[in-house]
């Protein structure tokens, strides 16, 4: 399966980001990483030009946010994407936050999977599940 | 670098000629600039102005560049702004073409057909494994509209399926590799040799052929080609921008530095051009977008004009058009005015203008705007260093650069 991934926005923290690409390479998902500071526009057009299956998104220094309000509406505009499957992971909230709070907002912004400080392994844990109950991509990995 | 000793250029514009001629007496090169009458064909009416010093050339010491036929008219149809598109165009302009028009794939079943002849439709879109990205909506559309060429540089899988619609197709490389990074070789030299044809097929164009055995190439080709040339030749301190504010267009060539895009190409420079923005042919739209512009009154007000300045034809008006448009130019690129690309002015440390504009204003003129743009659009009080090209040397270095080449034809 294909899956784009970055960092959103202003967001220059990379650390994760390398992790991400290679412990999906390492699932033996095909991997389009944007790296950090990319803006949703191009997590979309990534998308489309790829063909991708997963969009995964993270974000580590508090603009999650404000990014994820946009989503829906971004989203819309763009015909062939219902399919996509939508995640995002990192931290989702300036300061703290409990999980209880965050994953219903982002859910309700259009995600799939959220992961509010999850740690990676048990986050790709997550996605490898939610495909496993997606009746049609479940063969394709 | 000598043969230009012996050599005259001639440089073919939408509002003037110009001419370069070596020196007869020692130290300056001889500089002609004239208004072009549009009464005449190109080729009588320099024969009337310079006959005399055209005449006193051979053939083959005669180098000649246009801008003059406006160049090819392109559209461009791809899956995504961020990438298909952006990428197209990003060749399309450096292969010297000025006229692009692009349709987000998606919406082609909504765009509206072109009225004008086309010169080449560009199909792009997808890496190589996507497929499935074209259907009939393509063929539909395309069937509506007038074009002389039609290249595909799309994913590779679409192909046959391209071809087999559209037997006319000429298919090249895919332009977006598996990383999602451009490839531009491919394209970039069948556009370029496209225009190199259309510039020799124009009628007009084809008269100069009477006085130079050498190819006629386009003006900005040549320009391109002086870039990474530039900082030997005058006080340029990197990164800098190169504007060329014409009768018709104006054209940009720009360090790739300054831009923070997801195009990684080798090439050190770029090339964007405003078609509609010229301080002649393109008077009335430049006027257009001026009165669209929110700051410019109080651009007009700063020159001491008013609104009027619009309606009057004289040396005065043409100065303040001028001046406008380098406002207008900065403008479209910064962050102010979202454009196809978006340039970091703060990091500019050079500004060079070439073409008529330097004949026209003064330094301080220049500078006085650009000062204008950076303290009200960008709130700042950088300043980069305005160099004005008032001997044409980017346009002699670039032809003379061109010639070793030249006598392949
Ligand atoms: C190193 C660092 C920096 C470096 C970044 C260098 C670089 N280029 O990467 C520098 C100094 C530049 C920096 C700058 C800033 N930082 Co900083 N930074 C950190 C720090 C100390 C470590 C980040 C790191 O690399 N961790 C190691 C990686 C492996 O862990 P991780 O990023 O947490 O990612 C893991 C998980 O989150 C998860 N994950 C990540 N994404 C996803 C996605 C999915 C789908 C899943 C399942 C999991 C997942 O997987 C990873 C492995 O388990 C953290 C604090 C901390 N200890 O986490 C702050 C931190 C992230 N930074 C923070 C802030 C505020 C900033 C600044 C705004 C500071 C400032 N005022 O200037 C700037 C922002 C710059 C910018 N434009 O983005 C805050 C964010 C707070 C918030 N969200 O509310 C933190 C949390 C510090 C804090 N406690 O305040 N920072």
């Amino acid at each position: 399966m294909k899956v784009v991934t970055g960092v959103v926005g202003n967001d220059i923290h990379v650390v994760a980001n390398r992790l991400i690409d290679l412990s999906l390479k390492a699932r033996g998902y095909e991997v389009f990483n944007l790296g950090v500071n990319t803006y949703l526009e191009e997590f979309f057009d990534a998308v489309v030009e790829t063909g991708a299956d997963i969009l995964l998104i993270s974000s580590l220094n508090g603009e999650a946010e404000g990014w994820g309000r946009e989503v829906k509406a971004l989203k819309a505009e763009y015909k062939g994407l219902d399919d996509l499957i939508m995640m995002i992971g990192g931290n989702l909230t300036v300061g703290t936050g409990s999980a209880d709070d965050i994953v219903p907002k982002y859910k309700n912004y259009g995600f799939d999977l959220v992961c509010h400080q999850i740690d990676l392994n048990t986050g790709l844990d997550m996605l490898a599940d939610f495909i496993q109950q997606q009746p049609a991509k479940s063969t394709a990995l | 670098m000598n043969m230009s000793n012996k050599n005259l250029l001639i440089d073919v514009g939408s509002t003037y000629f110009k001419l370069c001629a070596p020196a007869t007496n020692g130290s300056k090169t001889h500089l002609e600039q004239h208004f072009r009458n549009f009464n005449k064909s190109i080729f009588n009416d320099l024969m009337h102005k310079c006959g005399p010093t055209i005449d006193q050339f051979s053939k083959q010491n005669v180098y000649v560049c246009s801008s003059a036929n406006g160049g090819l008219s392109t559209l461009i149809i791809g899956l995504t702004h961020t990438f298909s598109l952006k990428y197209a165009t990003n060749i399309a302009f450096n292969s010297g073409i000025n006229i692009i028009d692009t349709i987000l794939y998606q919406d082609i079943g909504e765009a509206s057909v072109p009225s004008d002849l086309i010169d080449v439709v560009i199909i792009v879109g997808g890496i190589s494994s996507k497929a499935g990205a074209f259907n009939d909506d393509l063929y539909q559309y395309l069937h509506g509209v007038n074009y002389s060429n039609v290249v595909y540089v799309g994913n590779q899988h679409d192909a046959a399926q391209v071809q087999q619609q559209l037997p006319e197709v000429v298919v090249l490389p895919n332009i977006i590799d598996d990383r999602l990074h451009i490839v531009e070789e491919d394209l970039k030299a069948y556009l370029t040799s496209l225009y190199q044809q259309d510039i020799m097929g124009k009628e007009d164009i084809k008269d100069l052929y009477d006085i130079t055995s050498n190819q006629i190439y386009s003006t900005p080709y040549i320009v391109n080609q002086t870039l990474p040339l530039i900082d030997a030749s005058f006080s340029v301190v990197n990164p800098f921008i190169l504007l060329d504010i014409g009768g018709a267009t104006t054209d940009i060539h720009y360090s790739k530095d300054l831009v923070d895009e997801n195009i990684v190409t080798e090439n050190e420079f770029d090339r964007l051009v405003f078609k509609k923005l010229g301080v002649y042919k393109s008077r009335e739209s430049l006027v257009f977008a001026a009165k669209g512009n929110e700051f410019v009154g109080e651009l007009l007000m700063h020159l001491n004009v008013t609104e009027h300045i619009f309606e009057q034809h004289n040396d005065k008006a043409t100065r303040i058009l001028m001046q406008l448009a380098i406002f207008l130019v900065l403008c479209k690129m910064s962050h102010y005015r979202q454009s196809y690309i978006n340039l970091k002015l703060l990091a500019i440390n050079s500004i060079v203008l070439t073409g008529g504009i330097t004949k026209v204003l003064s330094q301080s003129e220049v500078e006085d705007i650009i000062g204008f743009f950076y303290t009200k659009i960008l709130t700042s009080s950088h300043r980069p260093v305005t160099i004005m090209d008032t001997d044409y040397a980017i346009w002699t270095l670039g032809s003379q650069s061109q010639q070793p080449t030249q006598t392949e034809r």
